[in-house]
């Protein structure tokens, strides 16, 4: 059977592929990366981790339109399948319960929904 | 103009990259690339691209150079596939197995004889920290370096240099065997007088004892080899052997033999060097007699310790012979770096001929290399359908390429297999031959990584060519059977005969040439009989003093003619000195003269050719002021008209005496190498009974040898009953000095002849290639009239053709080669003109012979056998 675990490199760029939306694509996804996470990352590494994703069923991807920027090359646009949404739910509700147990946040109030 | 994202990185980047993401990430790192521009230098952005592109070496993005999911199946269809081809085409098979078989187990002895000389002295402890201690001569002509050493510097270096040194040992120069009895029973073995610590410079194994045991010079440590030799079953510690004849000791300690590539690996026993000295104090300044090992102290630097005792012996030394500095040669380098030349370290001669060896043990395996790639493409009709088969149905190039891979694999590991098996049985005799002692190491896996290794370059390298040629074909082209070959594919594989050819031509003539070389001095003109000359070898002083009694009881047995003593012996130059001048000149010739002390009948024993003048007389009385030089020496003072002429010596005195008259001339006599220039020869008569060390017995030629050595023996014991008898034959100890160039010439025999037998080997299976191939034009030929000899011209001319350019090749290189290895000798023949002419033509009749089979066989063919197919 095929891994179907959300990691969590692999859940950041899950939830990024879903805030770009339609300028979801490798290198888009690699500088917004570092924007907000003041990381740096490779677009190797962003590319085989959305592949990764994409076999696992969270993305399906499809070729863009030619752009004149890039030498007139198409890109990859990403984009999360129900599956993806699912997983990115999952993983946020396991989370919060966490959250919720640890004691030091306990009596933080979080809004679920 | 707009910058751009570096080129190569691109190429890289498509190089290695799946097609089906090369636009999206090309796109994406151009991206990328004027993104940085914006905040970076050019040459930032560039570098952060090739670590963009750099970044994209991940699994997922890699193309699939092979396919994993069919690459198991289709290895073991390759094999199947191999595995059948092999058993279809037996006799090529054959060839091409055994061609592999003998180049990888040439490779193997080669391989094992190179590490036997890496790995000398290796065995002992303290490898790295042993030293010897040399001594540089500097003279206005040329710098000398020399290992000789005076007794004093040992205990002057243990003295001086306590934190350098933890042991010194001085041995006595030229070690000789030694007789050791026990008993009844007496031995001739090598032995070495040492000072007591060489059992921990060299941290001797002992299986019984102390290593301390020299300490006391009346014992004697004894290896364990001659320990079940001497003592058979009985405990050889606290037994009593007597050496010489002269001094009884005690087995005090038994070692582990020391293995045969090792600089004392000959050495049955060690002794204490206070026993080669029984009178006056050895240990001055003034005669360098002796050898100085050393072990230096655990962290100890050999260069600093050099530079730091460089000038020990400068306060003692001569000014006349100046004795110059010394220095410390590691023990890494004392087989095979230990020769010089003006003062610097050169290749020596083993160096040569392991640098040689390792030339001919990669050209060998070459040669069955060739005979596959030849025989595999030429079978490129049959090949080729197949190739076009699996082709059409969807195999790529690399697949088809896959499966002559995997088949020249499947070849040379049969070889492989069949030359291990090759290399067990043969090892003994190459033992014999090389005289080495080496092993298989079986149990080593190292070995085996080697050998697969090995075979796999080898199968590489001799299937790369037929892989990539039979890959090439057309598919509809090879399935039709049109295909033809290319003049480049046989340019290619005419080459690769010619290749063949060159290297077996190259071998053939330096084996004569090295035959010739060898007989060339083996045949040369002596100066002296060494047939039927006995030596025998003076053991203690009773020897000497009883010399004139011993000399007529021989004479009376009427099985000798003559009998002589000497100082030295006659098959060997020691003895030298120089400082020599003429009357009426005073200029001092510095040339090495062999100098020695003979009975007057020396000459006479000897047989050796009086010149002019006459020879010692013992009527005449002791000349004490009398001397006879050889014509050498006669040319080295420069004199003309020798007789009677007078020789003054400057720096020693023979006799008491420094005044001589010359009073005869003999023929030189080739006592040291025989491959060298004869040793300018003083001889002086000998007056005093200790210079007798050796005793020379002329034998009558009319009685047989075995008759007259033991008429000898019993007359000798008849005098000296307790002195051991060991009779040497002067041709002997003659032959014993061809043994390394016999050993040469027999290595290079056996090379050369296998190398024409594997590249035969090769050519009789590419002959019966064209023959098949050309059987239609032959019977035409043969129906319209063509005889049996124009067929045999036409089949066979073309690879006369190769043998021709192939000498063309070889000849000149041979020539070459051979020039500058005779420049070793300074007796050497000439380069025969009929060397290479024999060379050639053996080649081209060895050639004939192996085409002609098929040729003939082709020849001799019903043509209607052949034509009726179409």
């Amino acid at each position: 059977m095929k891994e179907t675990k959300l990691g969590d490199f692999e859940e950041t760029l899950l939830l990024i592929v879903g805030i770009l939306d339609k300028e979801a694509y490798a290198f888009k996804i690699a500088e917004e990366f570092e924007d907000q996470l003041k990381r740096s990352v490779s677009i190797g590494a962003v590319h085989s981790t959305l592949n990764r994703l994409g076999d696992k069923g969270f993305l399906t991807s499809k070729m863009g339109d030619p752009t004149a920027e890039r030498g007139g090359r198409r890109k990859r646009i990403y984009e999360i399948t129900a599956e993806g949404h699912r997983a990115l739910k999952n993983s946020r509700e396991i989370k919060l319960s966490l959250w919720n147990q640890f004691p030091a946040f306990a009596n933080l109030k979080f809004r679920v929904g | 103009m707009e910058s751009r994202p570096p080129e190569l990185a691109e190429r890289f980047l498509c190089f290695f990259l799946k097609q089906e993401f090369q636009e999206e990430v090309l796109g994406d790192l151009e991206e990328a690339y004027y993104f940085a521009l914006r905040e970076h230098t050019e040459r930032r952005a560039a570098l952060l691209y090739w670590f963009q592109v750099l970044n994209y070496l991940r699994p997922f993005a890699i193309k699939n150079f092979r396919s994993p999911e069919i690459y198991p199946v289709m290895l073991s269809h390759n094999i199947k596939i191999s595995y059948r081809t092999l058993l279809k085409n037996k006799t090529y098979s054959l060839i091409n197995i055994l061609g592999l078989a003998i180049g990888i187990t040439v490779s193997i002895f080669i391989g094992l004889w190179v590490l036997d000389e890496y790995s000398f002295n290796k065995n002992h402890e303290h490898y790295d920290r042993i030293v010897q201690v040399f001594r540089k001569n500097v003279t206005p002509e040329a710098i000398y370096i020399n290992s000789s050493m005076t007794g004093a510097l040992g205990e002057e270096l243990n003295e001086k240099f306590p934190h350098y040194f933890e042991y010194t040992a001085l041995t006595f120069f030229r070690p000789s065997e030694q007789v050791l009895s026990i008993g009844e029973n007496s031995f001739e073995e090598m032995g070495y007088f040492f000072q007591p610590d060489i059992t921990h410079i060299l941290s001797l194994p002992m299986l019984e004892g102390s290593r301390d045991a020299l300490q006391n010079p009346s014992n004697v440590i004894i290896s364990k080899s001659f320990a079940d030799k001497a003592f058979r079953n009985e405990q050889a510690i606290g037994q009593t052997v007597n050496l010489n004849a002269n001094v009884d000791l005690i087995v005090a300690g038994v070692y582990e033999d020391l293995p045969q590539n090792s600089t004392f690996g000959d050495a049955s026993f060690l002794i204490s060097q206070a026993l080669f000295y029984n009178e006056q104090n050895p240990y001055g300044w003034d005669n360098y007699n002796m050898k100085l090992f050393a072990l230096l102290r655990p962290g100890v630097n050999v260069e600093d310790a050099s530079e730091a005792i460089k000038d020990v012996i400068k306060p003692y030394r001569d000014e006349l012979y100046n004795k110059g500095e010394i220095f410390l040669l590691p023990m890494r380098d004392w087989n095979l770096n230990s020769t010089f030349e003006n003062g610097v370290q050169v290749a020596s001669q083993k160096v040569q001929f392991i640098r040689l060896f390792i030339v001919i043990g990669l050209f060998i395996p070459l040669i069955g290399c060739i005979n596959f790639m030849n025989l595999n493409t030429a079978q490129y009709q049959t090949r080729g359908k197949e190739v076009g088969i699996r082709k059409t149905l969807g195999s790529v190039r690399a697949t088809v390429a896959s499966q002559f891979l995997v088949e020249s694999f499947m070849y040379v590991f049969g070889a492989l297999m069949v030359s291990l098996v090759l290399v067990y049985a043969l090892l003994p005799g190459f033992n014999e031959i090389s005289g080495k002692e080496v092993t298989l190491p079986w149990m080593f896996p190292a070995f085996w990584l080697l050998c697969l290794v090995f075979s796999l370059i080898v199968s590489l390298f001799a299937g790369s060519y037929p892989a990539f040629f039979l890959s090439s074909f057309n598919p509809m082209e090879a399935i039709k059977g049109k295909l033809r070959q290319g003049r480049k594919s046989i340019r290619f594989r005419q080459a690769l005969v010619v290749f063949q050819f060159t290297i077996s031509i190259f071998l053939i003539i330096g084996t004569i040439t090295i035959h010739e070389q060898i007989n060339h001095a083996k045949n040369r003109s002596m100066g002296y009989e060494k047939e039927g000359l006995i030596t025998i070898r003076g053991r203690n002083a009773d020897f000497a003093q009883k010399g004139e009694l011993l000399r007529e009881e021989l004479k009376r047995t009427g099985a000798v003619e003559e009998v002589a003593f000497s100082n030295y012996p006659l098959t060997n130059t020691l003895g030298n000195n120089g400082g020599f001048s003429v009357e009426g000149s005073t200029e001092i010739n510095q040339e090495t003269f062999n100098t020695i002390y003979v009975t007057p009948e020396y000459g006479a024993a000897a047989q050796w050719e009086l010149v002019a003048g006459r020879d010692f007389n013992r009527d005449q009385g002791i000349e004490i002021n009398s001397i006879i030089l050889s014509e050498s020496g006669v040319a080295q003072l420069g004199l003309t008209d020798p007789i009677g002429k007078e020789i003054t010596a400057h720096n020693n005195t023979f006799n008491g005496q420094t005044n001589f008259t010359i009073i005869g001339v003999v023929k030189d006599m080739i006592k040291g190498s025989p491959f060298n220039d004869p040793v300018p020869l003083m001889l002086f008569p000998n007056t005093s009974t200790n210079r007798r060390g050796f005793m020379f017995v002329r034998l009558n030629p009319d009685m047989p040898y075995g008759e007259s050595i033991a008429a000898v023996q019993e007359s000798f014991h008849s005098v000296l009953p307790d002195h051991p008898f060991y009779a040497h034959f002067a041709d002997d100890q003659y032959l014993a000095k061809f043994k390394s160039e016999d050993q040469t010439g027999t290595l290079a025999t056996l090379f050369s002849t296998l190398a024409i037998l594997i590249s035969c080997l090769g050519l009789f299976g590419l002959s019966a290639f064209m023959v098949t191939q050309r059987v239609k034009e032959i019977g035409i030929r043969k129906v319209l009239g063509a005889s049996i000899t124009n067929l045999w011209m036409l089949l066979s001319k073309d690879f006369g053709q190769l043998v021709i350019i192939a000498c063309v090749i070889a000849l000149p290189a041979a020539f070459y080669a051979m020039n500058s290895w005779l420049q070793n000798y300074e007796f050497r023949i000439p380069l025969y003109w009929w060397i290479f002419v024999a060379g050639a033509v053996s080649c081209l009749v060895v050639t004939m012979l192996t085409v002609s089979y098929h040729s003939i066989r082709a020849s001799l063919a019903n043509p209607v056998e052949s034509l009726r197919s179409e």
